[in-house]
Formats: C-alpha cells, structure tokens, sequence
C-alpha cells in the first residue's frame, strides 16, 4: 500500500515536488495515511495549538477550540463557529464597477458590473486575500463548505474527532 | 549496461556486456566488446581486425532530449506560427499514460518545449499548399530575427516555413539571409531547414522533426566519432554504422541522425523477415516480450509496416518508422491490487533492470510478473543470467503474498499464477486487435515469440490463436539485436503530393500526373545516389524501389505500395499503380472495401534507395534422433502450472540439437531466457536449429 514520507507530502501542499513525482503519486492508489500526515504538517506550521480538524481554504482551518469547533486563520484569527459562513465575519472588497473591475480583468475581459461583481474576503487578523467569489449583484453571500465532519472522521477515517488537549 | 553482440558468419554470436560511460560512451562500448570477444576467446585487437561490419546505437541522444540538456536552439517560423512549438498536439500531453491517466485530464501535461518562446522569431512570408507564393518573405524581419537570435547566444537555428514541403525556396532564403547574419557577426552556427528533415505535410511533426535533430541528435554525433575512432584504433577497417528507425543502416556522419533515434523496435522485426524468408514464411507475427513491455508488429507477404508520424519522448515526429505496437507488459510490470475495490491492474509501471523485481535482491519493494515466475518454479533461481543474478524466492513471494495474495485473500501460488495470466491475456488480447484491426486470418502467419520474456510466457499468449505454426529461438534474448545485424544499407526519401486520377480522366490530366511522379522520383533519386556515394557506396550497387502512399480519394489513411517500375514511361504504367494499389489494399482491408469509383490520390511519392550488406547466415544441420544428447538433462524441479505442481524436467537450451523434441512438463533453460513447456505441449527444433511450440491437441482458449 502506498505511502510517502512527510517531506514528499510538504513539496505537494508547496507545490514544489517535480511533476514525474507528482504524477506518479497521482497515478498510484491514493495513499491510506495521506490526512493524517497533511494535517500534522499543517500543525506544524501554525504558531497555535488548537487541533485541525479540517484544512477549508489555502489559510483557513476548522479547529477544536474548547467545547467549539471554530474557522480559524494562519494568523490566528478566530472566525467562529465552523457551520456558520466565515465570510460573514471577514473584511469585504465588492469590485462593482468596471474601473475596479478592470484592475483584475483589463480590456476585453472586464464583466459587466450589471451582472457580475468580485467580491474579495480579506482576513481582518493578517490582511491575506481568503477568497474571492463571483456573483450577480444583490446575491447572499456563497457558503462555499460547510463539511460533515463527524460522517467524514467516523465513516471515512474510522476514529473520533480529536478533542481539545 | 552496454551490450556488444559478436556475430560470426554463420549466424553464432556472443554476448559481452560493461557499464555505460555516459561521458565518453566508446569506454563502455570497447569493454563490453572485449568481453564479447573473450568468449571466443579473441582479444579486441583480434576482433576488430576480422569485422566486415560494427553497428553501434546509444541511448545519448534520447537522453539528451529527455533531460532536456541538448543545445540552445533559435527558431525561424512562418509569422503567426510562433506558438505551434509551445501548442504542440493535444496527444503529446497524455500518448504514453496508462487508460486511466489518458482518462483523468489532471495528468496530462505537455511536454516541456525544446526551444523557449523567447528564442522563436515570425517572418512574414507565405507559399500556398499548391506553391504559389502568397507573401513575399520579408527579408528585413528575417535579419532582424538573426541578429537577436545570436545575440541571445543560440548554438543551433531551426528554419521551418509552412509549406516548405511543396516548395522550400522561402526556407532557403531565409537560410540564407541568416548565414549572412552569422557571417557578418563571425559566429559559427549550424543552420537546420525543415524541408531537408523530410519534405512531407504536416508541419507539427516535421516542426519537432527539425528541432529534434538541432536540439539532441546532431549534437551526439561526436559520440558516435569518438565509438568509430575506438574501433579504428582496435584494428577495424571500415565506418561505424548505426540503425534508422526504418530499419536501414547509416554511417555516423549521415545528415538527419534523429532518424536513428527510434531503434528499439527495428531489430526484432527485421530479424523476422530475415528468417521468415529462410524457412519459407512471408506473413508473421513478432512478439517481442522483454522486462517492460510487450511489442508486436506483422510482416504481410513480406512487407514490413511502416508509421509514419511516431511519437518520441512524447513528441510527434515525421519519421518513417518500422510500426510496432507496444503495451506495458513484461515481466518487470509491477502488480498492484486497489485497496478499496481490490482490482488489480498490471502495469503500465515497471520495475525495470534497477531497482527490478523483489526477487532480484536490488532494493524493489513491488512485486513484478517475474517474482511471480520465481514463485512457481519456472525460472531457475540459480540459472538467471546464467547464474550472474541469484534469485531471492522467500523475499518474492513474501512481498508478494503480503501485497496481491493477501489482500486478494488467495492462495500465493494460484495467485501469481493468476498474474501470469494476466498479463498473458493482455498480450494475447494486443495481438488479437491487431489481427482484427487488419482483419488477417492468423492461420496465414507464423508468430515468432522472442525477448528474454517471451519464451517464459508463449505458452499461454499463443495458445488457441490458431497460428500457422509458432517459433522462438535459443538465442530469443538477442534476436533484436541479431535482427539488426541483418539490416542492409538503406534510405527512404520522400515528398508530400497531391496527385489525383479520377475514374474518368483524361489523357492530358494523367500525361500530368505522370510528368509530376518522373519529376519528384527524379529529385529523389538524385538525393538518394548522392547521399549514398557520399558513403562510399558505388553507383552500380544502389538498388532503388519506389513507393506511393495512396489512398482512394476522400479517404483519411494512405497505403504505402512498393513499385517495382523506376519511372512511369506510358499511361499503362499508372494503371499499374492503380493495380498494385487495389490489390495491397484488398490484401489488408478485404476486397469488399475497395472503392474505385471515388477514384485514386496519390499524398506522397518516395524512394528506397538499398546497397545489400554481409549478413549472418542460419547454418542447416541434419536432423537427429528425437531424444536430446544426454548432458542436454538438468535435473528436474517442481513448476506450478494450472493449479497444479508438475515435476518438470528441465533442459540445457544449447544442448538441444536439430531433430529433438522435448516434451512438457519441461523447462528449457539458457543464461539469458527460460522456455516454459506445460504438460501436453511440446517442442521440437527444426534443421535451423528454430524451435517449434506445439499446444496440445485438444488446446482451447483458457478463458
Ligand atoms: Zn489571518
């Protein structure tokens, strides 16, 4: 059964690992003990100490903090309770117009502000650029994810969510 | 590992075998000659001085390309073509990949280009497809360009137009203009012309063609130079030659070297038709079963397949090439069984010669079809190499158990048997779609089993396929390198046309058609004497075939057919085209889809330009008696087989004498390949010293 070490599944998450390697990975039967290792490297690499439970974005975390189980970022940067929309509790950038829209898409790749605007979701902890959605003006807020973990870690991974330490 | 085959002539030959000196390859290649030549016990000097004839291919210049550490190459393009390198085909991101990664789009990946966009330079010019000039070129632009391509520091400038393959005059002129540039400047740079590749349509093809040879092959000549001064210095008189992918030999200082970098392949097939035409067998099947992959191909009434438009590390060249169907089964294909759905699949993975099987003790950690053939018995693991490898049983089937067995939740034994099977079946499955495909009967054909796996997985491949009979060799290791050895001096040259001859044409249209076919066969012929006397080879000696690919008009798929007229010297002459078309084409597709009416095209006009070489002969002995010489007997060992362990008698290869048969359970055994004999079939070895596979009489399909 497939299995890579710790370093090889750091170069996947920095996208620095050759692509014969990559492919090679991604050819083979996926690997049983692959979450277990991105998730201690994830840890690893944040300066606190709340468990991931699950990564949602490329800074974004769902953590075990206490009795909740909150959206936190990179930085620390708490956005509550998992099963609400983090989104709600970020800075918000609405490119509406076509100026603004323009410094993204130049020239003939503009939309029309009329049917589409970019709404850009900013950490208020770091100031990362977290996510950016494309709606029609006036459209709720997307909820990108919002993940079953108990089904994910009971039925899939065959143990318990991990519990505060 | 470099590996010199000696062959006397009489067709006996050693093998010699040293590690490869990638910086200076002639090291490598003198040792490995040297323990060639101890077997026979000769030094070097003594062998040297008796050859007619060295052949040399290295892997330098497909490493070259693949390591993508070939020269700095500039690029002259047709204005609005300077992409088409970076584009390439849509095929060349996924054409080696297994099904599943053909499938799943994630994988596929471009090959990374030879020339960086930086370095690619648009000229304005235009020639139509009929070679009327549209735009002029632009000379201003094309100076332009080679000024800043030397300014950049290129080693190497490619110039492909178009449709230089109607007419090449614009790729000239723009030569022309760069070699001006370049002298102005003082700089030394090869200048490569796409029309001088091979003139024929499709410029991806011949785009990469031009490149190739600039990026990788022209650069390796020094080489091959350095091989043929090692050979001169030993005491051989003459050139070194090498192998083109289309199955002819060509000195080292021949112009389009890419041509022999697709030479894997050319030998087995050619070693084929050389035998096929000894006993008396125009139609046969090789199959050619090595470590990691299983080729076929089909000679038909004697004409040997040629591809057209191959691929090569994953790009397409225009490269007349022996055609040969390849799948990912050997016996180093690794076995993996899904942990979830418990599917195993084979391959297309190898464990190749390094780290190679679990059984080989050299760091694998996959279990391969061979650790399941160490598993049953039916390799020797104190014979394999001739002894040069031990065999390790316990870690094999260890690994194996813990990875296919177990996890399928069967017993080892019946599970390796199981993955022979396997794999038997996929190669058996090839060929079947491949007779199907050219809807042959195989009852027409003899197959030639060889490579150091085929003999050991025959039995099953063939069995109930209904040949006309089955062969393999003692030396089945070697044949490809001993096919090569049959090989003659020879070259193709071609152009791309556009020639119809409508049912109803008139005298005027065909007198045109006839006057074009002189015109190009002509040119040709010109190229093809000169390049040959180039080589020293004397006029009188060039033998010259000319070919038409042709197709019924509307069709998609030429048919390449040989004439044996040198020019067309009346209208009758183009109805024998026509003729040999019709038939060759019936001979393949059946009559029933032939379709005159639609009238005929001719897309390419070619020549074959042959000066015959010594060869090897087969030596005929008469027959003895049915029962092998005594010290032919090696014992016996226990072989699984059908679910069953036989007591199978095992056999010295070399011993075995014209006239014996050797009847299963048996194993036949020579250093560098096994032949597996199950219970009811037998073998028996023929006054060419070829051995002859008979299934038993009641033998059906196993499936
Ligand atoms: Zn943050």
């Amino acid at each position: 059964m497939a299995s890579y070490d710790k370093t090889e599944i750091a170069d996947l998450i920095d996208g620095s690992m050759p692509w014969p390697s990559t492919r090679a990975i991604m050819s083979a039967h996926k690997d049983d003990d692959r979450f277990d290792k991105y998730l201690s490297i994830l840890q690893e690499r944040v300066p606190w100490h709340h468990p991931i439970l699950l990564p949602i974005g490329e800074h974004l975390y769902i953590v075990q903090s206490g009795e909740n189980r909150i959206v936190k970022c990179d930085c620390g940067h708490e956005f509550g309770s998992y099963q609400d929309n983090w989104k709600n509790q970020a800075l918000i950038r609405v490119r509406g117009d076509r100026e603004s829209i323009a410094e993204i898409y130049p020239g003939r790749y503009t939309c029309d502000p009329e049917w589409m605007e970019l709404r850009e979701f900013i950490c208020p902890g770091c100031v990362t650029l977290l996510e950016v959605e494309a709606a029609p003006p006036g459209f709720p807020i997307v909820f990108d994810f919002l993940p079953d973990l108990e089904g994910f870690y009971e039925d899939w991974l065959g143990k318990s969510l991990p519990q505060e330490a | 590992m470099t590996d010199t085959l000696l062959v006397d002539e009489d067709g006996r030959f050693a093998v010699g075998k040293a590690s490869t000196t990638p910086q200076n390859e002639s090291v490598g290649f003198l040792e490995s000659a040297e323990d060639a030549a101890g077997y026979w016990d000769l030094t070097s000097q003594e062998a040297f001085e008796q050859l007619s004839v060295v052949l040399y291919s290295g892997t330098g210049m497909l490493n070259t390309l693949l390591s993508r550490t070939g020269r700095r190459v500039g690029l002259i393009v047709t204005r609005g073509m300077e992409d088409a390198i970076l584009m390439g085909r849509g095929l060349q991101a996924w054409t080696d990949y297994s099904y599943p990664d053909r499938l799943h789009a994630v994988t596929h990946q471009a090959p990374e280009p030879l020339v960086p966009r930086h370095r690619i330079y648009g000229v304005t010019e235009r020639i139509d497809q009929f070679g009327n000039v549209v735009a002029p070129v632009y000379e201003h632009e094309a100076e332009k360009a080679a000024e800043e391509l030397v300014a950049q520091g290129v080693e190497a400038i490619c110039v492909c137009c178009m449709f230089s393959y109607v007419d090449d005059t614009h790729e000239r002129q723009i030569t022309e203009i760069v070699q001006n540039v370049l002298n102005k400047r003082d700089v030394e740079v090869p200048i490569y012309r796409s029309s001088s590749v091979r003139p024929v349509i499709r410029e991806q093809s011949r785009l990469n063609s031009v490149v190739i040879e600039a990026y990788a092959a022209d650069v390796s000549r020094e080489q091959l130079v350095g091989v043929e001064e090692a050979t001169q210095s030993q005491g051989f008189r003459y050139g070194v030659q090498t192998v083109l992918s289309y199955g002819g030999l060509a000195g080292i200082r021949y112009p389009r070297l890419h041509e022999t970098m697709i030479s894997g392949p050319v030998g087995g097939i050619l070693g084929a038709k050389y035998v096929g035409d000894i006993i008396g067998s125009d139609s046969v099947i090789v199959s050619d079963m090595g470590g990691t992959s299983f080729d076929i191909s089909a000679i038909t009434r004697g004409n040997i397949p040629i591809e057209n438009e191959p691929t090569l590390a994953r790009f397409k060249l225009n490269l007349p090439t022996i055609s040969m169907e390849s799948i990912g089964a050997g016996a180093g294909t690794i076995i993996k069984v899904d942990p979830l759905t418990k599917k195993v699949s084979l391959g297309p993975e190898s464990a190749g010669s390094t780290p190679g099987p679990v059984a080989f003790d050299m760091g694998g950690t996959e279990p391969t079809v061979c650790d399941c053939d160490v598993i049953m018995g039916r390799l020797n693991p104190d014979y394999f190499l001739g002894g040069k490898v031990k065999l390790n049983v316990e870690a094999a089937k260890s690994v194996f158990k813990e990875k296919v067995a177990d996890p399928l939740g069967v017993d080892v034994y019946e599970a390796a048997e199981g993955m022979a099977n396997m794999l038997e079946m996929d190669a058996k499955e090839s060929m079947r779609q491949m007779i199907s495909a050219r809807a042959v009967d195989p009852a027409d054909y003899a197959l030639m089993a060889y490579g150091g796996s085929g003999p050991l997985h025959m039995a099953e491949y063939s069995r109930g396929m209904g040949f006309k009979n089955i062969l393999t060799f003692p030396f089945a290791a070697a044949f490809s390198a001993f096919g090569c050895t049959t090989a003659d001096y020879l070259r193709r040259y071609s152009r791309s046309v556009q020639l119809t001859l409508p049912p109803n044409a008139d005298a005027e249209h065909r007198n045109s058609v006839a006057e074009e076919i002189n015109r190009i066969w002509e040119g040709l012929q010109e190229a093809a004497t000169s390049e040959m006397g180039d080589e020293g080879h004397a006029p009188a000696d060039v033998q010259l075939e000319m070919f038409a690919q042709m197709r019924y008009t509307g069709q998609l798929e030429d048919v390449e057919v040989p004439l044996a007229m040198q020019r067309i010297t009346a209208d009758s002459d183009l109805d024998l085209v026509i003729k040999e078309f019709d038939e060759l084409y019936a001979a393949i597709n059946g009559a029933v889809a032939q379709y005159r009416e639609a009238g005929h095209s001719i897309t390419e006009l070619g020549i074959v330009a042959k000066v015959e070489k010594i060869k090897p002969k087969l030596v005929r002995e008469t027959l003895q008696g049915e029962t092998p010489l005594a010290e032919a007997f090696k014992g016996t060992r226990s072989m699984y087989y059908n679910r069953e362990w036989h007591e199978a008698q095992l056999w010295e290869m070399d011993y075995l004498k014209p006239g014996n048969v050797v009847a299963g359970p048996a194993v036949v055994e020579h250093p560098a390949t096994t032949l597996v004999i199950p219970a009811g079939d037998r073998v028996w070895v023929d006054e060419w010293t070829i051995v002859h596979y008979e299934h038993a009489e009641d033998s059906s399909e196993s499936e």
